[in-house]
């Protein structure tokens, strides 16, 4: 590619970005936040689906912990946010080593029941250990991120919080492909025996990866205690990690950026549906449906796609 | 704990577990048709359970006719779901997550539907034999469970001779284990996976109008009937259909004893729990490999 193009690929969505906050309304600045929130831990479950072949139902549990821990130690105890963050991840990535240690052991539908039961014991969990969690009546007053008394106390300013956080993920994530593990994952993916032989401990590098994705989903917890400074156990049911697979598959798991358009499509469109009236739930899971039908690859894949077959021209 | 406590308890957990086991049937024998996990089971359900109160209470229809009619329309639901959106999908290279995702989304768009044209009211349908309760003992259980339990062991029973015995469900069994050899002795293969989404509505339906008298018909029912009729399914082997009735009933009774000695709210944590734990140690669920027939 000429440096110019590449500038222009690179710049134009930059820019876009960077401009976009100051010209839409607080409310879509809100939901661009959420996709923000949400891309974070929908990566964690579109590697492991696009990497490993792990359908992950057990991610709005992480998603809880980093939340909660967010909440009891900012909150309750009054210690700085680092902390909460820090120690949401500590809990999730040594409850998904210690969980996932057995239950990596099973493929396909069981794998993915297996995680889903776990996504029920969370949410049950969550809402029968009111002591700690406060139910259903939730955790208030958590305080901002705020470094050198800064706070990032408004959308416009959580936007340009979550967002780098998010992309430098995504960049991250794309360096751990090309890597000696990424190629290593990617070997074990399409060809576990030949893996095996080649002395890959596959059963380690899977809980590896369940760890990282759980590590992933407390991170963005911890971002969303934080930014709306209230949690109750509604945001961490089932249907939260169902949200997380479906935008990483819409997204395109096989995609560094899918996960960004998975998560405007589940953040955006179902808001922007509303006006619709009633049935706007209906014209979404039909959307949803057109999308499984038309675009196997999801949105990344079809973009990507597109851009090969008319590069050569 | 008192005894007759425990057997009352037991008594329920049974209703329950035939319930989860009726939609573990469905799902179980989609799978084995078809090797889709069909996300969407429960929502035949409660297409099934909403169009029996919509013919009951809106047109006035007698309840033998509306119960029968809202089972054809399971069926017919499998129908169109099969044609008009899991047959694309097929000749467009589904991959196995795909289906689990167009299944899921055609839930969240009946659950949306539903919602949309009846609203969020729960509403109750009448229970076969009325109101009535057979004392057993120290217990009670209602005549109706008892007609839930009778109907869901004679589905299986049909279902067992219908894939064992008639031509037709050979033929069904046969398209699912070789699509191409049974292409080449004349078995029609797409009709027969559109048959086998049929038999998945007809039982989803079944299932619907045998739930909505115990539990309340809801636009929000499905996942939750769906997400328990795969743990039922999964315990008596997936691809074991008669497997899943007892599989649903190993889990009603671990619910209900959950219940009565730890709590109710930890229920499905246990019930969860011990799903993981089975899967692991016996994968070939409950059943095991002896009474596995046709893969």
């Amino acid at each position: 590619m000429p440096p110019l193009r590449r500038a222009l690929v690179w710049g134009i969505p930059l820019l876009v970005w960077a401009a976009l906050p100051f010209v839409a309304t607080r409310h879509i600045v809100d939901l661009l936040v959420f996709a923000g929130l949400y891309t974070i831990a929908g990566l964690g479950v579109a590697f492991l689906l696009g990497q490993c072949g792990i359908v992950s139902l057990a991610q709005s549990v992480f998603y809880g912990i980093g939340a909660y821990c967010t909440a009891w130690f900012c909150a309750h105890k009054g210690l700085p946010s680092p902390v909460g963050a820090a120690a949401g991840i500590a809990l999730s990535t040594a409850i998904a080593a210690l969980v996932g240690w057995p239950i990596l052991r099973l493929s396909g539908h069981f794998l993915a029941l297996a995680t889903l039961a776990l996504g029920i014991i969370g949410q049950v969990l969550f809402l029968e250990w009111d002591w700690l969690t406060g139910g259903t009546l939730g955790i208030g007053g958590i305080p901002r991120i705020a470094p050198f008394g800064f706070a990032f106390d408004t959308p416009l300013r959580f936007y340009f919080l979550v967002w780098p956080i998010a992309l430098l993920l995504l960049v991250l994530h794309h360096n751990l492909l090309h890597s000696r593990n990424g190629l290593a994952l990617r070997a074990m993916r399409d060809s576990p025996e030949a893996a095996a032989v080649l002395g890959l401990d596959i059963h380690r590098l899977k809980v590896q990866m369940f760890v990282l994705s759980a590590a992933l989903g407390s991170a963005a917890g911890s971002l969303f205690a934080h930014y709306v400074t209230f949690v109750s156990v509604d945001s961490f049911a089932v249907d939260r990690a169902i949200s997380f697979l479906l935008l990483a598959v819409l997204g395109g798991v096989y995609t560094v950026w899918g996960p960004v358009l998975g998560a405007l499509f589940i953040t955006v469109l179902p808001q922007w549906l509303s006006r619709l009236g009633d049935i706007h739930a209906f014209v979404f899971a039909a959307a949803l449906i057109a999308a499984v039908i038309l675009l196997p690859e999801g949105f990344g894949g079809a973009i990507r796609n597109w851009w090969r077959a008319r590069a050569p021209k | 704990m008192s005894l007759s406590l425990l057997f009352q308890s037991v008594l329920s957990g049974l209703t329950n577990g035939f319930v989860y086991g009726l939609v573990g049937l469905g799902l179980a024998s989609i799978f084995r048709g078809t090797r889709i996990i069909n996300a969407m089971q429960g929502d035949f359900a409660l297409i099934g359970g909403i169009t029996a109160v919509l013919l009951l209470e809106r047109f006035g229809w007698p309840m033998a006719p509306a119960f029968a009619a809202a089972v054809a329309v399971g069926g017919i639901a499998g129908w169109l779901m099969e044609v008009l959106l899991i047959r694309p999908l097929r000749r467009r290279g589904g991959s196995e997550d795909s289906y689990l995702l167009l299944t899921l989304g055609v839930a969240f768009a009946v659950s949306a539907l539903v919602l949309y044209t009846v609203g969020r009211d729960s509403h109750s349908l009448p229970g076969l034999g009325g109101e009535g309760i057979v004392v057993i003992g120290d217990a009670a259980i209602r005549t109706h469970a008892l007609w839930l339990i009778a109907i869901s062991l004679a589905a299986m029973g049909a279902l067992r001779l219908f894939f064992a015995k008639t031509a037709l469900g050979l033929s069904m069994m046969a398209a699912a284990l070789d699509a191409d050899g049974a292409l080449t002795t004349g078995i029609n293969v797409p009709l027969m996976r559109t048959l086998t989404f049929v038999l998945g509505g007809l039982v989803g339906g079944l299932a619907g109008v045998l739930v909505g008298p115990l539990v309340t018909v809801y636009f929000d029912m499905g996942l939750l009937l769906t997400l328990k009729g795969f743990a039922a399914a999964i315990l008596g082997g997936l691809a074991n259909p008669m497997g899943a009735i007892v599989g649903g009933v190993t889990l009603g009774l671990l619910e209900s004893l959950a219940i009565v000695t730890v709590s109710s709210g930890y229920k499905d944590v246990i019930a969860m729990a011990i799903l993981i734990v089975i899967m692991i140690a016996m994968p070939n669920g409950l059943l095991g490999r002896r009474l596995r027939k046709g893969g």
